[in-house]
Order: C-alpha cells, then structure tokens, then sequence
C-alpha cells in the first residue's frame, strides 16, 4: 500500500459519515430563528415623545413662572 | 431558493472541511462534529447575509467563525479533558505487526498507525494533513481557510508526510524484525 493509501484509510475512519452531517442538519433546521425584535407602533413612538416634551418643558420652568 | 435548500447547499459544501478542521485541531472527531454543528448554527442564523456574497467570501465567513470557536481556550481545555477522559478508559489498540492477518486488517492496523503519527504531529501540520486528507481539501483552499500562504500549507503537507512515511517505516521495520 502507498502513503495515499494508508493516509485515505486513516481519514476513512475520521470523517463526519452522511449520518452524522444529516443529524446535525437536521437539528439546526428545526432552530427557530429569533424573531424579529418587537417594535412599539410609530403613534405610541409620537405621544410618548410629545408627552415627554411636554413634561420636560414643565418641569424645567422656573418656579416663579410655574406659580 | 428557499431557506432550508440555501442551508443545504452551504452545509454540504463546507461539512467536510470545517469538521475535518476541527479534528485536526482538537483529534477527536466527535468533539469536531459538535463545534461543527455549532458553526452551522450560526450560518444557519446569517443565512440571509451569507446568500449575498460570492463563495470565496462564504467559505471565508465560515472558516473565520470555525477559527473563533476554535480559539474559545475554555471549550478547547475540556474537550480536551474529555479527550483524554476517554482515552484513558479506552486505550488506542496497539497494531501487531507481522500478525498472520487478512489484507482489510492489515490496511486498519497502517491506518491505525498513521493516526497515532499523526497524533504526535504539530499542530499545524496536523491541521493541514487533516483537510487535505479528511476534507478533501486542496493546499490554495487549505491557504485561504486557514489564512496563511498556499506554500506554508504545502511546506506543512510535506513535512507531514514525511513523518507519517518515517512511522510507516518503523512499523514495516518491526514487523519484519518478528
């Protein structure tokens, strides 16, 4: 037998069979993906925005003018 | 293509390889197959990104991922540890040479030989022996894998089989001594 030869043996014995690839496949496959990150609604986005505005603005005035 | 058939694809293209990678790395395929499985996790969760780039560049992303795992020390000592572990319940079956055996024992006993050779390989010869051999890999596609020259792979492939030609010798050697 040549070098090739025993080495190709040899590397017979090490190399992921079809059996094993298909387990691992199939287990990656059956992975859910991970979802999209929940996103709130534009229109909460624009009141939470404009309310916070309006709190900051508030709560910045002078004491006197807030009297 | 649809998702899973896009995955197909990537998977067998590249299964071979990065186990044989990490066999070569690490010399216990099992361990290999699940880091192989987790580097085929995370294809599986950038597959929208991987289908975008040429093959060049996915092979590339799959081995810089493979490359990541294999340097995580912590994962690499206890598998390490397991390696050993289990090779110490389970002895390496030592080859008898010169035994009155059939042809296809024969062919496991040099087989056998050449993984314990191969064993005792440097790191980086070992690696590039085991692509080569296990995963089928040319030198330029074991180069560009690895990053590093296409000549520094061939130079590792050499050097490798000579040492495995050396242990070959010794053990025709002893067999004919007996």
């Amino acid at each position: 037998m040549s070098l090739d030869d025993d080495i190709s043996a040899w590397a017979a014995t090490v190399r992921l069979t079809d059996a094993e690839a298909d387990d691992i496949f199939g287990r990656i496959a059956a992975t859910p993906l991970p979802g999209p990150t929940p996103r709130l609604d534009a229109q909460w986005w624009r009141g939470f925005t404009a309310d916070f505005a309006a709190r900051m603005v508030t709560s910045t005035r002078p004491v006197r003018q807030a009297a | 293509m649809d998702r899973e058939a896009e995955f197909r694809r990537l998977f067998d293209a590249h299964r071979g390889p990065v186990h044989a990678y990490f066999t070569g790395r690490i010399g216990d395929r099992q361990a290999a197959a699940d880091l192989t499985q987790d580097v085929f996790l995370r294809v599986w969760q950038h597959l929208d990104k991987l289908t975008d780039m040429p093959d060049d560049g996915q092979r590339a992303w799959v081995f810089t991922v493979a490359r990541n795992l294999s340097i995580d020390a912590g994962r690499l000592t206890r598998t390490r540890t397991d390696t050993e572990r289990t090779l110490a319940r389970e002895p390496a079956r030592q080859p008898q040479p010169g035994s009155p055996a059939s042809v296809p024992v024969i062919a496991a006993e040099r087989a056998t030989v050449v993984g314990e050779a191969i064993k005792e390989l440097p790191e980086d010869q070992r690696v590039a022996l085991t692509m080569a051999a296990a995963g089928t890999m040319t030198s330029g596609e074991i180069a560009a894998a690895l990053g590093v020259p296409a000549g520094t792979v061939r130079y590792r492939l050499s050097m490798a089989r000579r040492a495995l030609a050396t242990a070959l010798d010794n053990y025709d050697h002893a067999g004919e001594e007996r």
